[in-house]
């Protein structure tokens, strides 16, 4: 006999067979790229390096990478109205970047075709909601994938702390009225994300179906539009960032003196379980959320 | 409220330019049309131009079609279809579709293994779901594997996606002779379209007969020898819940020679004895009766 212990319970595995491993980055597109970094800065990101042959900034905090995508030969880029700048891009950290772009493409997702310059990563991706892109990422464990593309800024920290020590939460997708047992079936047959139930939430903003990565490292969270409001047509799109962190109300004092302000009405304001930063830039919002270690 | 709300004509009924096609059913009162592929690649002004005819007529699209063949490929088969999908499936979100038709494979090239057969409709179904796309599977009464209803219905059973749906066409059911007993074992949410139409054949017993009258001689509802079976399918359609569109799928050689006003008017007829006899629908009352038009005194 040789059961193991888990055998007697049935407990069921999470499959995770793009073997992903968090977020290597997550990709803004505005052709305002200053005034976003401004926004960018209050939060804690430091500008650490330029794209060789772009005009792409790559700003960090911690472990977190953020880009700034600002090419004006991006469609995506001269896609954004007003210069109100959209999450364009998340890139998944997986086991082996081409096997999981070639599953997906298997299972049907539509691939992006690369415009990798002489000498550049070329990064495999496929389209995600609007314009948006998922990108897959295998070379965040020997080497930096940002050594290649990116020149240092000089005399830059190229790993700035994070404030109060912030980390990737999630994202906040919305999308169409009637839509989320779509992307709940699109997102569990992909990448194999995992439902949780509509009784655990986190945060302050628990609306909608909210999803777990398979590495356990992240959630997503999918918001149809208020029933009453049918004449919502806007595109589906990836709304904003949730920053998990361990004190939320340290941290929302630390940002407040960096210049960052908060939603503070009678429904909603910063409490312990989390916090909501007004828009920037007409559509520019972070969430923290309180996140135990 | 339009009696003929719910009712639409495909756009393949009719001969002429699409805008030609387009007025005449808005001039008889539809609000909707189910367009096919042609209308848009075939458009002098090409695909932007007849989008924008589309949206111009306020017409609703009620679907896109068609993709053939879709299903149960192999190899460079596969790969070829797939390509050929995206390209459906832009075209149809270019429209406004919500709704892609997918029929029932024909090719002796494809497996006859519906486990298969649906892991591809579940791809594609994937491919559709970023475009807001539901796909709707249709059971060609000559299809090589998938022949009825019930088997698209299996196929779609097995698939487990979300957008994926049926199509229900009458005219395939009548021709294959499917019992109508099994429209119970469906879910109506998942009808993703249900096309109508008659025909003046009592039998069809060959794939050709049924590929000939079905692409030539087909009638509206209410004008061929099946009207009883076609009242009792949409009776049927109505008790399990189903309340979403109905759109007249008429291949007719006369009518593709008609005036488009005469057509369209054969359709509001059929569309009329649809929701009044049939249905028993009553008529919307008078924009006057309507108390939330009423100003307040």
């Amino acid at each position: 006999m040789n059961l193991r212990t888990t055998d007697r319970e049935a407990v069921p595995e999470m499959p995770n067979r793009l073997g992903i491993q968090g977020i290597e980055f997550i990709e803004y597109a505005t052709n305002r790229p200053q005034a976003l970094g401004q926004v960018l800065e209050a939060m804690g990101f430091r500008p650490v390096a330029r794209h060789r042959s772009r005009e792409v900034t790559l700003y960090r905090q911690g472990g977190m990478n953020l880009v700034v995508n600002a090419n004006p030969d991006d469609a995506r880029v001269s896609a954004t109205v007003d210069g109100q700048a959209e999450i364009s891009a998340v890139a998944f950290r997986v086991q082996d970047a081409l096997k999981a772009h070639t599953r997906c493409i298997d299972l049907g997702a539509w691939s992006v075709a690369s415009h990798a310059q002489a000498m550049e990563l070329h990064i495999p991706a496929i389209h995600g909601p609007g314009g948006t892109r998922f990108y897959f990422v295998d070379r965040w464990q020997e080497f930096s994938i940002y050594d290649i593309d990116f020149k240092p800024i000089p005399t830059v920290d190229q790993h700035p702390a994070a404030v109060e020590s912030m980390s990737y939460f999630g994202l906040v997708q919305y999308i169409g009225s009637a839509r989320s047992q779509d992307w709940l079936a699109y997102y569990e047959h992909m990448f194999d994300f995992s439902v949780i139930a509509d009784e655990e939430r986190f945060g302050i903003l628990p609306k909608g179906k909210l999803m777990k990565s398979p590495c356990g490292q992240f959630l997503w969270q999918l918001i149809e539009p208020d029933p009453w409001m049918e004449a919502d047509e806007a595109p589906e799109s990836l709304k904003r960032i949730g920053f998990g962190v361990k004190d939320v109300a340290q941290a929302v004092k630390t940002l407040k003196t960096n210049g960052v302000e908060f939603v503070e009405s009678k429904e909603l304001h910063p409490e312990d379980r989390g916090a909501l930063t007004r828009s920037a830039l007409g559509s520019v919002s972070f969430e923290l959320v309180h996140q135990s270690v | 409220m339009n009696l003929l709300d719910g009712y639409g004509m495909d756009t393949i009924t009719m001969a002429g330019p699409l805008e030609a096609k387009l007025e005449a059913m808005k001039s008889v009162g539809f609000s909707q049309v189910m367009l096919m592929a042609r209308d848009l690649v075939g458009h002098p002004g090409g695909v932007k131009a007849a989008v924008k005819a589309v949206q111009k007529s306020g017409l609703r699209p009620t679907g896109f079609q068609v993709l053939r063949d879709f299903e149960g490929l192999s190899g460079h088969l596969h790969s070829y279809k797939v390509d050929i999908a995206k390209s459906m499936l832009e075209m149809c979100a270019a429209t406004g579709s919500k709704v892609l038709l997918a029929c029932s494979s024909t090719s002796r090239h494809a497996t006859e293994d519906l486990d298969l057969i649906a892991k591809d409709l579940k791809k594609l179904a994937m491919m559709a779901i970023p475009l807001g796309i539901k796909v709707a599977y249709e059971g060609l009464s000559w299809g090589r594997t998938v022949n009825e209803f019930t088997t698209s219905w299996d196929v779609v059973c097995r698939a487990d996606c979300p957008n994926l749906g049926i199509g229900i066409d009458s005219f395939h059911i009548f021709a294959a002779k499917t019992p109508l007993d099994a429209i119970e074992d469906i879910d109506p949410d998942r009808i993703y379209l249900a096309q109508l139409s008659d025909f003046m054949w009592h039998e069809t017993p060959s794939f050709e007969e049924r590929m000939t009258t079905a692409r030539t001689f087909r009638v509206f509802p209410g004008e061929g020898v099946h009207s009883d079976q076609l009242a009792d399918l949409v009776l049927r359609l109505e008790r399990i819940g189903y309340r979403g569109d109905y759109s007249f799928e008429v291949f007719n050689d006369d009518y593709q020679q008609l005036p488009l006003e005469t057509v369209a008017e054969r359709a509001r007829k059929s569309a009329t004895w649809l929701h009044q006899d049939v249905l028993h629908r009553s008529a919307p009352l008078p924009s006057w009766a309507s108390t939330s038009k009423r100003s307040a005194i």
